[in-house]
């Protein structure tokens, strides 16, 4: 093997790799993905209402991954749950925890709001965003 | 505040190359060479003393202070040395350099797109290291930062560098602009590329330099990792370091135990970016104590890796156990160990990962053709027997972690090849540059 086939092998490789880069950022993904809306807005009216730090409660109607068994089936929900917590930091959101003195409603779909917090015995305080919510215990 | 913050980078990082090269600069790929290690050094000290400063309470003005102090001192004591040998000379074809720039300009453009339509980051970026950084600037008390009641996917045991420099950036810029994170990414990105590729050619001349750019470069998967403002490519940057750092110095006569200690200090620099640093750490120890049985190496490795593991057996006293500690049980890691379709599944996961092209192109297949055909030939070297206790290591790590294995091993293998693949690109390029030297 001399140097120059080296030479010549990785020049192929490198073709092959830019030309897989190109075509997926500017071909596939522009036809066939989207542009992901940034995270901060969405809890930006419900981060004015709550404590600046703390602890708060947190509910959605999609399940967050507690353990390592469910992690396949609630993407969903954990992506939710992550966002709130990474928009709302250094307020330390509890998932479940419906009976803290602020809960934070995440919803997937902002129309079961009111089956929620009726099942959950919760008092809405404001819905400042479509799909999030404050809440606190009746 | 921030000419003091870059004086603190650009000293302590000039210090602890002056003070772990045994000679001057020769040429300009030396010193190109020694500026990018600099730089990832600098960067990764300043965020370690940060983390200890947060620890201990010390102000971070005080601390980029002592950082200005420590590196003048360090550049002061490592003048009037001898210059060093030049760099190899096997200039590259005109041809080669065009594709150089394609390749840069492809990558660069990559970096942009994904960053324009993930303007957050990638999943684990605001999911772990941004958030981290936003915890440090907002919570004033770390128990906050590093609360047990945050939900395991924040991974609060994971250490801090990435975090850290985000964090200080956030503070210096007053605000924290998204900008910060990504400019981040961009320089670790770029750090990535030219450590490899000036160290190839530091030791073979430009032909192999620009041969180990278009490796890493041109991983369809590079350009996304780097802008997912996640800590992989920054952890491949000192895995990267530190295996050129073993070549420089092995390639001298005498192995300089300074350089040694320098490419232990990058490795450290790892372990405190990612969990799985302390793992390439102690691999790259022991490929170096298995391949050169040089105690005295081993032992400077180890010593200039002590600060940073100091400070992480430090921040795991605030720590919630990993994982693999809070999910597991003896019992399910017994099961798992002996259970026989674990290894099978990970056996097929792995080969299917090998030929994935739309993640590797054809890279990772070449590169096993050619370990498989040309280097396993070749007397064995500290760095790549390194990477080979690495990537040993990753079967029982797998096998034993409590999340369906399918789902672990599909959200997780990438970053883990990206964070070994400069290095990968570094030892093959070398092996092939010394073999094709010999015929």
């Amino acid at each position: 093997m001399t140097r120059e086939r080296i030479t010549a092998a990785v020049a192929m490789l490198a073709a092959v790799g830019m030309l897989r880069s190109a075509g997926l950022h500017f071909v596939s993904e522009p036809l066939h993905d989207f542009r992901r809306e940034r995270i901060d807005p969405r809890y930006a009216p419900a981060k004015a209402l709550l404590p600046p730090a703390g602890e708060i409660g947190y509910v959605s109607d999609e399940p967050v991954a507690t353990g390592p068994e469910t992690v396949e089936t609630t993407s969903a929900g954990t992506r939710l749950f992550e966002q709130a917590q990474y928009a709302l930091a250094p307020l330390v959101l509890r998932y479940g925890d419906d009976r803290a003195p602020f809960v934070l409603a995440n919803l997937a779909d902002p129309a079961s709001l009111a089956e929620l917090a009726r099942e959950r015995r919760l008092l809405v305080v404001a819905e400042p965003f479509p799909g999030t919510a404050i809440l606190r215990p009746r | 505040m921030i000419a003091l913050a870059l004086l603190a980078i650009g000293l302590c990082g000039a210090g602890l190359v002056a003070a772990g090269f045994p000679d001057r600069p020769a040429d300009g790929t030396d010193r190109a060479l020694r500026i990018c290690v600099g730089a990832a050094l600098g960067a990764g000290a300043w965020s370690a003393a940060y983390a200890a400063g947060r620890m201990s309470g010390i102000a971070a003005g005080l601390k980029d202070v002592i950082l200005c102090c420590a590196g003048a001192a360090l550049l002061l004591l490592g003048r009037r040395k001898p210059r060093a040998a030049p760099s190899a000379v096997d200039p590259a074809p005109r041809w080669l350099w065009a594709l150089l720039v394609c390749a840069s300009v492809v990558a660069a453009a990559s970096f942009l797109e994904h960053d324009w339509r993930f303007p957050d980051g990638g999943w684990d970026a605001w999911m772990v290291w941004n958030l981290r950084a936003r915890f440090l600037v907002r919570a004033p008390d770390l128990r906050t930062v590093f609360s047990p009641n945050l939900l395991f996917w924040a991974h609060p045991d994971y250490p801090w560098l990435v975090p850290g420099v985000v964090a200080q950036g956030f503070l210096l810029a007053g605000r924290e602009s998204s900008w910060i994170p990504e400019l981040v990414a961009a320089g670790y990105g770029v750090l990535a590329v030219a450590t490899v590729s000036l160290a190839l050619a530091r030791l073979h001349g430009a032909r192999w330099g620009v041969i180990g750019a278009l490796g890493v470069a041109t991983l369809p998967t590079f350009a996304i990792f780097a802008s997912n403002q996640q800590a992989d490519i920054p952890l491949s940057v000192y895995v990267s370091c530190a295996a050129a750092l073993l070549m420089i110095a092995g390639a001298s006569a005498d192995r300089s135990l300074r350089l040694v200690a320098l490419a232990g200090f990058s490795a450290g620099l790892g372990t405190w970016t990612k969990n799985e640093g302390a793992l390439y750490a102690l691999c790259l120890a022991a490929g170096l104590l298995f391949r050169t049985r040089d105690w005295r190496a081993t032992f400077a490795f180890a010593a200039g890796a002590l600060p940073a593991v100091a400070l992480l057996i430090f921040f795991k006293r605030y720590a919630p156990p990993n994982d693999l500690a809070r999910f597991s049980t003896p019992a399910t890691l017994i099961a798992h160990a002996l259970d026989v379709r674990r290894w099978g599944e990970l056996l097929l996961q792995s080969l299917r990962r090998i030929v994935f092209f739309q993640v590797f192109a054809l890279w990772l297949v070449a590169e096993l053709l050619v370990l498989a055909v040309w280097v396993r030939r070749l007397p064995g070297t500290a760095v790549g027997t390194a990477l080979f206790l690495a990537a040993v290591a990753y079967a029982p790590i797998y096998v034993l972690q409590p999340q369906p294995l399918t789902w672990v091993f599909r959200t997780s293998v990438d970053r883990i090849i990206l964070q070994l693949w400069p290095a990968a690109v570094l030892a093959t390029s070398l092996a092939l540059a010394r073999t094709t030297a010999r015929t």
